[in-house]
């Protein structure tokens, strides 16, 4: 997707900014993950919940009340 | 008198019930077995004969007892903790009981092994393991399933009858369909869960069985969820099924074996199929491994994440360091999703009594390259598996996985069902009704490990 961040600036920038360290092989499995993640997650944020009533603690043992 | 080794669970049970064997001999001759085929199976990852020896010397009048049983390296025992497949853990872990275990041993069973698993029970082929992977039965160049892998193996290969497996996302239905087994997903909360590192958090993991078939799931089931699962009626079942990625991107013959076992169960329950709508379906699998990757981080913090073992894999690093990145909106957004997506459901529920679609998309790959070539292309094992699971896990619905074919290459193909909450019954009548309608063909077909060896040791 043309607006999915970079793995090159958002994994370093977001390791960074908590203080996580990272060698070349983490860094290549994280780009592995985010390319197959990221357009996903903006697909899955973008998806229209307005107006959906949010269950409250669902028990997930029994249908939604 | 028979060991009773190459006999079902209920069939094992029965005999000990009817003292046709003697159960400290189908337990020296599990183990016998276990030290035979495991080497080339690594399925079980510890045996304590003595431990064993004792639970059988104590085991009650249970509807287990005497019966030996493996159970996954996801919950800890009196003597041993959980490793989880990996060589470390996000959690703290140690021996000691739990919900699993005290069903299992209070229903007279004997625990002689702890299977093998996929690290950190983040993958589905088994091909990750701190212990190396285990093999599948049917061939053991490829991947046993995951993240159940080794309860899998163990049954498929014989070395015992049940086998206590965890799902989270499917980790219980793909190590079954690759091996050829039954594997009951239960209802979120119905099967016990205690004592696991994350169950005083996860929203979608829980307990099941593996077994041959769903009679077997039904007995193994029923300890676990501490109540009996009555055998009932699948008569005039209702079978929704879905035309998206999750049953037409599968390979041509697991789509004309699982179009034909729903048409043969169709016929056996005089019931009727449906084409149904469930929309969005991608977004619940991504909202099921969000969720599922937040609740597995729980306390975790970035210097933990810089004293990481140096024996855990290079994926398992990376995922862990990578899972801290993601945004809190997109977990935020995955529970709006399973709030839908449960609603969806409930609606569906009241048109059709159970959906069905393939468990996998293919069969087992290779361990060396966990890859399926699909209509779509190539992707990975993992990547294509998860997209029928996790639904279940998402919005806390039971879900079986039962054998209905094998491929050209001699491998198992899966048909999973999924029901409403609380009808995991209704899942178990099916899989007895489409036995019946294949006459237990799939059921009761063995990998060629376990027809090479001699059938009593």
């Amino acid at each position: 997707m043309e607006n999915a961040t970079p793995a090159d600036d958002f994994i370093p920038a977001g390791l960074a900014s908590l203080g996580i360290e990272a060698d070349e092989i983490d860094l290549a499995v994280m780009a592995a993950f985010h390319q197959l993640l990221w357009p996903r997650l903006l697909e899955l944020l973008a998806l229209d919940t307005e107006g959906l009533e949010i269950e409250r603690c669902p028990d997930l043992s029994q249908a939604p009340r | 008198m028979s060991t009773g080794l190459d006999t079902g669970l209920r069939a094992q049970a029965a005999a000990i019930a009817a003292g046709d064997v003697d159960p400290a001999a189908l337990l020296e001759a599990t183990l016998a077995r276990i030290e035979q085929r495991n080497p080339a199976l690594n399925a079980v990852i510890a045996t304590f004969p003595e431990r064993s020896r004792e639970m059988l010397a104590a085991a009650p009048e249970g509807p287990l007892h005497g019966v030996p049983v493996v159970i996954k390296d996801e919950w800890p025992l009196p003597w041993r903790a959980q490793r989880f497949g990996a060589a470390e853990l996000m959690t703290p872990t140690a021996p000691g009981e739990s919900g699993p275990y005290r069903a299992l041993r209070d229903a007279g069973a004997v625990i002689v092994g702890v299977g093998n698993m996929h690290e950190l029970g983040a993958g589905s082929t088994g091909a990750t393991s701190v212990y190396g992977p285990a093999r599948n039965p049917w061939n053991t160049e490829c991947c046993p399933g995951g993240s159940s892998s080794g309860p899998a193996a163990s049954v498929a290969g014989r070395l015992v009858a049940g086998a206590v497996g965890a799902d989270g996302l499917g980790s219980v239905r793909f190590p079954a369909a690759y091996c050829g087994l039954t594997g009951l997903k239960p209802t979120f909360g119905r099967s016990a869960m205690d004592g696991h590192h994350m169950a005083p958090v996860t929203t979608l993991i829980v307990s099941g069985p593996l077994c041959a078939d769903a009679g077997d799931c039904r007995l193994l089931g029923s300890v676990l969820y501490g109540e009996e699962l009555a055998a009932g009626d699948a008569s005039g079942l209702r079978i929704g099924v879905v035309r998206d990625t999750v049953s037409e991107d599968v390979t041509a013959e697991v789509a004309e074996a699982c179009d034909a076992a729903v048409e043969a169960l169709r016929a056996e329950t005089g019931g009727e199929v449906r084409e149904v709508e469930l929309p969005d379906l991608e977004a619940a699998t991504l909202a099921a491994i969000l969720i599922i990757n937040s609740e597995s981080m729980g306390g975790t913090t970035p210097a933990r994440l810089n004293r990481l073992d140096p024996e855990l894999s290079p994926i398992a690093r990376g995922s862990l360091k990578y899972r801290m990145l993601l945004p809190a909106t997109a977990t935020t957004q995955a529970n709006r999703v399973r709030t839908l997506m449960r609603r969806r459901l409930s609606a569906l529920f009241a048109e059709v009594d159970a959906i069905a679609w393939p468990t996998i998309p293919a069969p087992a790959p290779p361990l060396e390259a966990p890859m399926v070539e699909l209509p779509s292309g190539t992707a990975t094992a993992d990547q294509a598996n998860v997209r029928g699971a996790a639904l279940a896990n998402l919005t806390g619905i039971p879900s079986i996985s039962m054998p209905v074919g094998l491929s050209s290459e001699g491998l198992p193909i899966a048909l999973q069902l999924q029901a409403a909450w609380g009808a995991d019954e209704l899942l178990l009548d099916a899989a007895e009704a489409l036995e019946r309608a294949n006459g237990r063909r799939w059921v009761e077909s063995l990998p060629p490990l376990a027809e090479a060896s001699p059938t009593e040791v």
